[in-house]
């Protein structure tokens, strides 16, 4: 290694003659005064007491004041706004008592225009050699920038809480419209039926998913009850929207003709009509007409299926059996549909139908029927049967 | 790999559509966008070879509904063949068996 130490050129400096050294130098600040009264920040020197000793131009000219009615005329405090005169009260000057210094606190500073100017304030005492406060001295930054820039944000959150606030009252006036159109798809009660106890069971998969489930009983003369059960295929709106139209045009059906076959048929040939081609849709049902005997304290059963899995009869000695009606084909999928019919009498039995169990994924016990599930599910009759019972709707 | 898979060979008869895997309610849209590209000519027979669908649910059924009203706007005919025992027991249900012609046999299926 050859090179010697101070031999070596200085990067900055790139003459000999020292012409650039004095261009360079005057390029800066070149004297101490000039950077104190020019700073782009305020300077400002106190006596303990608060008395401005000394000022900076560029405090001066934020304040739009002259150098002659500030000097020893006002404190450090006169500059401040109300508000900031307190905060400098209770807490500033404390503060600065306290540890001899303070920085970045936020105030403002009367102009004599008299608007008010944000300032950053930041605050040191002098002390002298053996320990004793001799003068304050405080630097101000311009803070206006910064405060527009805290009042965009402030600004923006309000914005955004007011979405969040108007988002929460949409979902919540949508979930009131949904719960609405639901109550719209399902009776709330059912009517009562002499001789019979009647029962429905309800579950929607999400309080916001409108079913594609539905059920209904109702009176279609003096003496006999129309009822039906159904599933419709699909979720969501569309789902609900064949629904509603299913349930409206059975109701009508049944008032028309309470025949099952003829109900369903109606309603086929309104779903066939109406969903055709690309985007079938259609549903599975059930329709009976219950008619009670006050004679005999029996109720007859007529019922036709269009594509449902069988109701079940759970007599009174505990068996169970299906009302099978093979053959009825789904509703609205073909434009004249062959639906099946069974009839039976409940003497002390219940009738229960329902629809299979929706799931997203396949069973563990993918092959089984679903009717086998429900035929297991069919609690015990009571041990002393009160009467004819009828449709309960399991979901 | 999806869960469902769908082959398509040209037989004879016509379109041959292999399912295979799982015809749900997330795969079903696979067999309904496949069928709208899917050009038959009158008197063709459009055969779904059901031979290796592991299941179907209802989102299935419907697209196997819009399989036969896509033959029939055709002109065409359409055959499921092969049914696993599962399938053609909810058809039966829902009595489509009385609506699709079946083949058990989807080579039989496939003859002209």
């Amino acid at each position: 290694m050859t090179a010697r130490a101070g031999s070596q050129p200085d990067p900055y400096e790139t003459g000999d003659d020292g012409t650039s050294n004095a261009m360079f130098a005057a390029l800066l600040e070149d004297s101490a005064e000039e950077l104190y009264e020019s700073a782009p920040c305020g300077y400002l020197s106190t006596l303990m007491d608060g008395t401005i000793a000394k000022i900076n131009l560029t405090l001066l000219d934020w304040l739009g004041m002259e150098r002659e009615a500030v000097v020893g005329r006002m404190r450090f405090t006169d500059l401040l706004t109300m508000g900031g005169k307190l905060y400098h009260e209770t807490h500033f000057a404390p503060l600065l008592r306290m540890r001899n210094e303070i920085s970045g606190i936020a105030l403002e500073i009367r102009q004599a225009d008299g608007d008010r100017r944000p300032v950053l304030v930041s605050s040191a005492v002098k002390l002298s050699g053996n320990g004793e406060p001799l003068l304050i001295r405080t630097t101000l930054f311009d803070a206006r920038d910064r405060r527009a820039y805290e009042e965009e944000l402030l600004r923006e959150r309000k914005a955004a809480e007011e979405a969040r606030r108007e988002a929460e009252a949409d979902r919540a006036r949508l979930q009131d419209a949904l719960a609405a159109l639901q109550q719209s798809l399902l009776p709330t009660t059912l009517p009562p039926v002499p001789g019979l106890e009647t029962a429905a069971y309800y579950r929607a998969a999400s309080p916001d998913q409108l079913g594609g489930d539905f059920y209904d009983l109702f009176p279609v003369d003096g003496k006999s009850f129309a009822f039906f059960l159904g599933d419709v295929c699909g979720k969501g709106p569309q789902a609900a929207a064949v629904t509603s139209l299913t349930r409206y045009t059975l109701r009508a059906a049944a008032l028309h003709d309470p025949d099952p076959v003829s109900a369903l048929s109606t309603l086929n040939t309104v779903l066939h009509e109406r969903y055709t081609g690309g985007d079938p849709r259609y549903c599975t049902a059930v329709f009976g007409i219950l008619e009670p005997d006050p004679a005999t304290g029996e109720t007859a059963v007529r019922l036709a299926s269009g594509g449902h899995p069988p109701a079940l009869v759970l007599r009174a000695d505990g068996r169970v059996d299906f009302l099978p009606t093979p053959g009825g084909v789904l509703v609205g999928i073909l434009p004249s549909a062959p639906f099946a019919t069974a009839s039976t009498t409940l003497a002390p039995a219940t009738l229960s139908c329902s629809t299979p169990t929706a799931s997203p994924r396949p069973a563990p016990d993918r092959t089984a029927p679903p009717c086998t599930a429900t035929r297991r599910c069919v609690p015990s009759p009571p041990p002393t049967p009160a009467g004819p019972r009828t449709p309960s709707s399991r979901p | 790999m999806s869960p469902l898979q769908i082959t398509v060979r040209n037989a004879a008869s016509g379109p041959v559509l292999g399912i295979i895997g799982e015809l749900d309610h997330t795969t079903a849209p696979q067999l309904r966008d496949l069928l709208a590209t899917l050009t038959l000519q009158p008197g063709q027979r459009l055969v779904l070879d059901l031979g290796r669908m592991q299941f179907c649910d209802s989102s299935g059924i419907t697209a196997l509904i819009v399989a036969r009203n896509h033959a029939l706007a055709a002109q065409a005919d359409i055959t499921l063949a092969a049914v696993p025992a599962h399938t053609l027991r909810v058809l039966h249900i829902v009595g489509l068996d009385q609506v699709f012609r079946l083949n058990p046999d989807s080579q039989a299926a496939t003859q002209p």
